[in-house]
């Protein structure tokens, strides 16, 4: 798919052709690949500026750390800032290809001095830089996907302490494993160096490196795997009831990061022209989060903002130590010794560190990005077509049976059974802690039932996975809603119709602006979701399950917190949303307008039990229902289903 | 066997210390959500506090206490200039504040004191030994752990019996929960830095007489330890950090005798790597303490 659009893109061919990896061609990859040229051309201009200004070896080898080191922090912004996971571990991968480009890029009669007894043969292995450095990529891969398969394990996403954990071992471990393994490292002391003339002298290979890496970033955080990893960032849960499975997500993210990285780190050594174990650890982890995090961990501009910033403070701070307080003919007054010594450019990363988490944690620019702000600023959006409603389609069965949830001694449902058919609306009340929820999450695989059945027509859902149940075609809504707060309402909309278009309709794209507009949102498109006021949100919320294509809709309660015009208004909107992508609906509501305003027909679950089914009408009436909601005795000898 | 007994009781003298960062970590961790990477610089601080003292010749027994005071206030403080200032903030924020807290104090004892290892006496009897039987006990291990029993029998108490302690097991549990029951919380987050400050530094004090030196990067050894052994008893759960320290002190020495010659120097990683396995397989640690999310 990718290739096709690739391929549609260099013949011209300007239709809007959807590829699964880039859903629209000009917007995420001609924009992309253009702000790739304006970043990359900014950012190498003002480091050749300084080298200009500032003549000298020194300032030349700073300019060359610091592209270095951008290709560095991009590689890590590739898995941070998409799936929001935090890593330590970067450094890890970049002390693995590090060495493993070092141990293959020497020379042997270098290497017959330092370490001539490195097992494998290793010592007498002659292989150029470029060979070494794939050498180095193809074993860090390796290595990423082993401690991928780890993260996915333990469930890792945004705020998770295991991945935290995880990626901390690897830097740990990496280190120790250097620092212990003279025979092939050479140790903490002496370490490994390349002979003398041996090492990087031109600047080719770091440009390339740093535009790929600045190209594949961007063009990264706008693919379809990119969009799911933000979803994912942004709300994990939500993102597996929208059928996104983050763990796939994630570890490809990883893996291409990690390449970033490893390329980085054979660059770095390379240019160095020695390798020490504390290259790649505390310190270097240190200046790259902080290079991250000061611009912006969510975007490619931020990151090099931060690479840039960074780069400027802790030169300034070592020149004054060293030359006196003056930089570029500003002078300072005054005895400053006390500032200006030994030290400081540490304690400028960690109060940086520390200032900008409490100041701003996303960054000076957190994920503004130069194609995004190119994209709204030029193209003009037209206001879609009304969306055409979906063909009728074949009738289906939605049915939980039995349904019994034990939360240790706590019965939450007994026995509780359900049926909606995919040309109706359905909908469940009941009191306070009745189990309504409860049922939903069941149905959805977010709680595993002690006993009973979900069904899909003749497929059995009862405890899958959350996104398999999504892309079996039930989508649900969160009583407490869970948006993608820091993407645009369009890119809520957007990210579903992705997972819709893969699993759901056979390739086939959805019209995401027709379903925006349909939403009553379409001005709104462009702000962040977390920006709405409360109906919008709900309404997004609403768009959001639609856009997936979903058999059924699974809406918990859509009216919370609504006023009554609001919740009328809510009547229309689930009606039109059913019509149009042909979906039945399962609703619960406390609000009885809405819910007889909008039910074919209503189930009523009282202590975990079905106690009423019935038209809205013959609901209401019921006695034993009447019990529940107001707490009058039921009558005696009164049948209770 | 008197090889096994010996390293049993090494392992519990280290274990001691470790218990006692690590129920630090985890009181913290209970109000916070927080992994607390600054908690080592409780002892770099309070080290070159007692070096000071020691200039001024301060014996060991004035020193103490003032290493505790010291760890107190310290904690206290950063609680009131960074963390004060990102609670709420995702875990994202709070981990990147404390890792930014752990490099800012060691980097501002290196411009102010210098990175030379700052060294000083350690009392006359740490390198004393008794017999019992074949097994030769070390007097500092037996000082070491029946302080550590005091400490936690002293810290269960008042995490029992006490309107603070309750607060802080109610905060563990549920924060948003205990709040709304009318617990206050920044007096309680307040309580919680102070008991951890107070816990690292008895735990500093034997980590100090021990060492025997301080330098700016002294930090980074306790503070791993106490995440560590946090980490293996689940983080939020108290009881699972003090056995999270005596199981990080015993397989350490275990893994030191066994582990063969070259392997011994990984023992740091090998032990950080079986808690990430430990993570991937039983993401709740020793004591399960998964987090159920409200949908």
């Amino acid at each position: 798919m990718a290739a096709r659009s690739l391929l549609a893109a260099w013949t011209g061919n300007r239709r809007r052709e959807a590829g699964l990896l880039f859903p629209s061609l000009r917007r995420d990859v001609a924009f992309p690949l253009a702000g790739a040229v304006v970043l990359f051309a900014a950012f190498v201009g003002a480091g050749l500026l300084y080298t200009l200004m500032v003549e000298g070896a020194s300032a030349e080898k700073l300019i060359t750390a610091m592209f270095i080191d951008a290709i560095m922090v991009i590689g890590i912004q590739i898995y941070v800032g998409n799936t929001g996971v935090f890593s330590f571990g970067h450094i890890g991968f970049g002390a693995v290809a590090g060495y493993a480009f070092a141990i293959f890029a020497i020379a042997p009669e270098d290497k017959y001095t330092r370490i001539p007894n490195a097992p494998w043969g290793l010592a007498d292995v002659e292989m150029g830089p470029l060979p070494a450095t794939g050498v180095a990529l193809v074993i860090t891969l390796i290595v990423a996907v082993i401690v991928g398969i780890g993260l996915g394990r333990s469930g890792a996403r945004s705020g998770s302490v295991a991945a935290t954990v995880i990626t901390l071992a690897l830097l740990f471990f990496t280190h120790e494993v250097a620092a212990s393994w003279n025979e092939l490292t050479g140790g903490e002391r002496a370490g490994l160096t390349f002979g003398i003339g041996d090492t990087l002298q031109t600047r080719t290979p770091i440009y390339l490196a740093l535009f790929a890496a600045i190209v594949l970033a961007l063009l990264f955080a706008r693919s379809s795997i990119g969009r799911l990893n933000q979803a994912a960032r942004e709300d994990n849960l939500a993102a597996r009831a929208m059928g996104i499975n983050p763990v796939v997500q994630q570890t490809i993210a990883l893996l291409l990061s990690v390449a970033v990285v490893a390329v980085a780190a054979s660059l770095r050594v390379y240019e160095i022209g020695s390798l020490l174990p504390e290259f790649f650890f505390f310190q270097y982890t240190l200046l790259t989060l902080v290079m991250l995090v000061v611009g912006g961990r969510n975007g490619v501009t931020g990151a090099l903002l931060g690479v840039a910033v960074i780069t400027a403070v802790r030169e300034s701070a070592r020149r004054m130590g060293s030359d006196g307080y003056e930089i570029f003919g500003l002078g300072l007054d005054g005895n400053l010794d006390w500032v200006f010594r030994e030290g400081l450019p540490t304690v400028l990363l960690g109060l940086a560190m520390v200032v900008f988490m409490i100041w701003r944690p996303n960054g000076v620019l957190d994920d503004w990005e130069v194609d995004a702000w190119l994209w709204r600023r030029f193209i003009r959006q037209k206001p879609p077509a009304a969306a055409v409603a979906a063909p009728e389609p074949d009738a289906l069965d939605l049915s939980a049976s039995g349904v019994t949830v034990e939360f240790g001694g706590f019965r939450a449902l007994d026995g509780a059974s359900i049926e909606v058919s995919n040309r109706e609306i359905v909908g469940l009340i009941g009191p306070n802690g009745a189990g309504k929820t409860t049922l939903v999450n069941v149905m959805t695989g977010m709680v595993d039932p002690t006993s009973g059945e979900v069904q899909l027509g003749e497929m059995g859902l009862t405890s899958e996975p959350s996104h398999a149940i999504a892309r079996a075609g039930l989508v649900r809504t969160f009583q407490n809603l869970r948006l993608f707060s820091s993407l645009t309402v369009r890119e809520n909309v957007e990210v579903a119709a992705l997972m819709a278009s893969v699993h759901r309709n056979g390739g086939t794209p959805a019209d995401i602006d027709a379903i925006v507009a349909g939403a009553g949102l379409w001005e709104h498109r462009n702000r962040r979701a977390g920006q709405l006021d409360y109906g919008n949100s709900r309404r997004l919320e609403l768009a959001r399950a639609a856009a997936a294509a979903p058999a059924f809709l699974l809406l918990d309660e859509p009216t919370s917190g609504m006023s009554d015009t609001e919740s009328l208004a809510m009547v229309e909107s689930v009606r039109n949303m059913a019509a149009a992508v042909g979906a039945g609906v399962l609703v619960i509501d406390h609000d009885l307008n809405f819910i007889t305003g909008i039910c074919d027909r209503v189930y009523c679950l009282d202590q975990g039990r079905m106690i009423a089914i019935g038209t809205p009408d013959e609901v209401q009436a019921d006695a034993a229902v009447k019990a529940a909601y107001l707490g009058e005795a039921a009558q005696p000898g009164e049948d209770r289903t | 066997m008197t090889e096994l007994v010996q390293n049993l009781i090494d392992g519990l003298g280290r274990g001691s210390i470790y218990a006692l960062l690590a129920l630090g970590v985890a009181v913290v961790f209970g109000v916070m959500h927080l992994l607390n990477f600054a908690h080592g610089e409780l002892i770099t601080v309070s080290g070159y506090a007692a070096y000071a003292a020691f200039s001024n010749g301060w014996s060991w027994y004035l020193v103490a206490p003032l290493i505790v005071v010291v760890s107190v206030i310290t904690n206290l403080l950063i609680e009131r200039i960074a963390f004060s200032r990102v609670r709420g903030s995702s875990e994202f924020t709070q981990l990147l504040t404390s890792f930014g807290i752990h490099f800012l104090v060691a980097a501002i004892f290196l411009m102010y004191v210098g990175a030379r290892v700052q060294t000083f006496a350690e009392p006359g009897w740490i390198a004393d030994t008794y017999s019992v039987g074949p097994v030769r006990v070390e007097v500092f291990d037996t000082v070491v752990i029946i302080v550590a029993i005091v400490t936690l029998v002293l810290t269960a108490a008042v995490l029992q019996r006490t309107m603070f302690g309750l607060s802080i097991r109610a905060a563990a549990a549920d924060f948003d929960a205990a709040r709304l029951m009318g617990v206050n919380s920044d007096r309680v987050i307040r309580g919680a830095f102070a008991l951890s400050g107070a816990l690292a530094g008895i735990a500093g004090i034997f980590w100090l007489m021990r060492a025997g030196h301080t330098s700016p990067t002294s930090g980074i050894n306790p503070m791993l330890s106490g995440v560590l052994a946090a980490l293996i008893g689940g983080l939020g759960s108290l009881k699972g950090a003090v056995i999270g320290g005596l199981a990080l002190g015993l397989a350490e020495v275990m893994l030191r005798t066994w582990l063969p010659g070259g392997a011994a120097a990984l023992t740091q990683g090998v032990v950080f790597s079986l808690i990430a396995l430990l993570f991937i397989f039983r993401p709740g640690g020793l004591v399960n303490v998964a987090h159920a999310e409200r949908v």
